[in-house]
């Protein structure tokens, strides 16, 4: 797939505050990447510094075919985290405004309007003035607003925030559609299980700097290790003493096992121990969400450094 | 640029929509027309009195056509008729007509020196210093029985007066009655009432811009629209596009107010307002325009609502205004040191210029070049600095800015 987007080491501080450490990653075209972190990582930073909103103090963004300097503006699709449009004005007359500052011609926006407006069930809704809309079919507005110029590049900073389930699936439907027909694709987002069921890539920030970027395979199995989940009574400090077990979580009589990154699933199930009180087991993967937590709160982060120094701890010893 | 025009479009079709800005648009002036049309009929009264004023004249002198000139020439609230009523039958005729009165135009002008006059008792007594006007073309045409030339005539019937004069001003001026003081003051004051006109709209058009920059950053709009422009093409695109409202507000403006003047009377108002004093009024005009739209943008777009308007901003919105309060002492001297210092004040100067030039017959052209320089650098230092400001405060969603922090956006 060809890149079309490059950010490389962007840095970005406000006041005596570092929010960008080095920032690198690419954005190609068909792809949905996705950059995730808790709030006040630096998402939102990241994305306005593409959009030229702001201005990165170090590094370098680079749109690809377009000649490399600045910002080809009509090309690209943006919808920001604080958004919102022209409350007196009428939903058509706003679309093809911000359509016609894209240089698009009136009469084909006009065309994708009125068919994107059906798909989103807002068919019959293009003369009444925004603030007659509820707070939802605004969203999908402002959705179709960044969409309906055929932008080549999409940026969405947060597109599910405030969404009800089924706008959800809509807008996540038309996202795959999109990358489908080639557009590239990038959206923040700290809501896990949505980015997990579409994202090809991703890009994890935490504190203004990288904490994993990959393919969503490759990410999950460098860091989503199996885990075993297994209801019934049984002493943790035995679960402990299981091999390949990392670490054990119990509440009540549920105890989830999280496993090392080198074990054979149905070896390791083999072996279980046979008088263990097992009335459920089951086998899965850490979710996004679980990593994303473990960043959030730092626990992973803790984790390797504590891996590092019994290393180092290790390496003295030998 | 392209997308300035884009912005500027836009503004014009979201207000020229919008039922307030229409119902804004017409109503003042309708107002005023309104108001105009009730002074008219309560005023109409009177004028309805003085027109039923008839004057019979007995000419023997055939100079009836001449009166009758000259009543027009005064707008004297008279109608003048032929008559052949003698002198001894004027009782009579009095008694049966309303507010009228005969006047006996013969030679008894010439040798006793006056005109007999009999009114009826409901003839008001101010009326007869006005027909006194109508002396002028009998004693025209009594010097011309003299013998004199066309030129002699000019020179004595040319009306000597009292002329207040400036010390300052003093012996440079002998030729500022050449064509009549009153039509020269005219052409003076009425493009200037006009450019007031046109300033005032668009001043008032600027707190627009201040209204929509907040706006738009109150909705959370200026970063989808930042996508597509620069904040400079953002910010132009509205100082233009509210410079056009304010324009379709002065034309609409001077479209009730000419056919007003017009309809109600014959001032011959476009002799007087299209004389080239009118462009130099313009330049003003526009200048103090852009100036505070610079302000308004700028200031807007640090503040999400007008409501919430720190000290500073509240201070700097009234900014225009001030040369209000300087109308009464700059109008009473207009060449003084108080009227000289504002024109040169940036904020002041539109405002205050415009009436001097308005007020003063000499024109001195050092200061209104010095005064138009101070400003056109003031606009365009105004414009930088809204600029800064704006390409930060816009995007500062739900906030006021501090003027410490606006103070470091213009460093940056």
């Amino acid at each position: 797939m060809d890149v079309y987007l490059s950010v490389e080491g962007l840095e970005k501080t406000f006041k005596d505050k570092k929010v960008l450490h080095h920032i690198s990653f690419e954005v190609r075209k068909g792809e949905i990447m996705a950059i995730l972190g808790p709030n006040g990582a630096g998402k939102s930073t990241t994305i306005r510094n593409i959009m030229g909103i702001q201005y990165p103090d170090a590094g370098k963004i680079v749109f690809h075919g377009h000649g490399g300097n600045g910002i080809p503006r009509h090309k690209i699709g943006y919808l920001p985290e604080e958004r919102g449009l022209y409350k007196n004005a009428k939903v058509m007359d706003i679309l093809l405004y911000l359509a016609d500052l894209k240089d698009y011609p009136v009469k084909k926006a006009k065309e994708r309007a009125l068919a994107y407006l059906k798909k989103f069930d807002l068919e019959g809704k293009e003369q009444m003035k925004m603030e007659e809309l509820s707070k939802g079919m605004a969203q999908k507005v402002q959705f179709i607003s960044a969409i309906l110029h055929e932008p080549e590049l999409l940026i969405l900073d947060e597109p599910f925030s405030g969404l009800d389930p089924v706008s959800q699936e809509l807008f996540k439907e038309e996202i795959r559609n999109l990358a489908k027909q080639g557009t590239a694709i990038l959206l923040s987002s700290h809501q896990m299980n949505l980015v997990e069921e579409i994202c090809d890539r991703l890009f994890m920030i935490q504190r203004g700097q990288k904490v994993i970027y990959g393919t969503l395979d490759e990410v999950k199995t460098e860091y989503a290790n199996f885990k075993c989940t297994i209801r019934g009574n049984n002493d943790a400090s035995r679960l402990e003493r299981i091999p390949d077990v990392q670490r054990v979580e119990q509440k009540e009589d549920v105890s989830v096992l999280y496993l090392t990154k080198s074990v054979n699933p149905a070896r390791w199930l083999k072996n279980l121990p046979e008088d263990l009180d097992i009335r459920e087991l089951a086998m899965d993967r850490i979710s996004l969400h679980e990593i994303f937590l473990d960043v959030a709160t730092d626990r992973r982060m803790l984790l390797a450094e504590e891996k590092e120094k019994l290393q180092e701890a290790g390496e003295i010893d030998a | 640029m392209r997308n300035t025009m884009k912005v500027a479009r836009w503004e014009i079709k979201r207000n020229l929509k919008n039922k307030t800005f229409i119902f804004s648009l017409f109503l003042t002036p309708a107002l005023m027309v309104v108001f105009g049309i009730l002074g008219s009929l309560s005023g109409g009264g009177a004028e309805d009195e003085t027109q039923a004023m008839k004057i019979y004249v007995n000419d023997g002198l055939g100079v009836f056509e001449s009166l009758e000139e000259t009543a027009d020439r005064y707008h004297l609230p008279l109608r003048l008729f032929r008559t052949d009523v003698k002198e001894a039958d004027v009782g009579k005729e009095l008694a049966k007509r309303e507010k009228a009165a005969f006047l006996f135009a013969d030679e008894r002008a010439f040798s006793e020196g006056v005109l007999p006059l009999y009114t009826g008792d409901d003839f008001p007594d101010a009326a007869i210093s006005q027909i006194q006007m109508l002396t002028e073309p009998v004693k025209f045409l009594q010097l011309q029985r003299l013998g004199l030339t066309d030129e002699q005539l000019a020179v004595v019937t040319k009306p000597i007066s009292v002329q207040p004069m400036r010390a300052d001003e003093g012996a440079q001026s002998p030729e500022r009655n050449k064509d009549g003081g009153e039509a020269a003051a005219m052409k003076k004051a009425v493009p200037g009432i006009f450019a007031g006109v046109i300033l005032l709209c668009i001043i008032f058009s600027g707190m627009m811009i201040f209204q929509s920059a907040s706006q738009e950053k109150k909705d959370k709009i200026a970063e989808i629209l930042l996508s597509s422009v620069t904040p400079n093409e953002l910010m132009q695109g509205k100082i233009v596009g509210y410079f056009v409202l304010g324009l379709i507000q002065v034309a609409v403006f001077i479209a009730f107010g000419i056919s007003f003047v017009l309809w109600k009377t014959d001032f011959p108002l476009f002799r007087y307002l299209f004389v080239p004093e009118l462009l130099l009024f313009l330049l003003i005009a526009v200048l103090g325009y852009l100036l505070f739209a610079a302000l308004f943008v700028g200031i807007g777009a640090t503040m999400s609502d007008i409501s919430t308007a720190g000290n500073f901003q509240g201070l700097v919105i009234m900014l225009p205004f001030i040369p209000l309060f300087f109308i009464g002492p700059v109008s009473a001297d207009p060449s003084g040191t108080l009227a000289q210092v504002l024109t040169y004040v940036p904020f002041t100067s539109p405002v205050i210029l415009l009436l001097r030039l308005v007020l003063l017959d000499e024109w001195r052209w050092m200061e209104i070049v010095l005064s138009l320089a101070v400003l056109a650098a003031s606009v365009w230092l105004f414009m930088k600095l809204a600029g800064k400001i704006f390409k930060t405060g816009i995007l500062l969603y739900g906030k006021n800015a501090t003027p410490k922090e606006i103070w470091k956006w213009i460093r940056a």
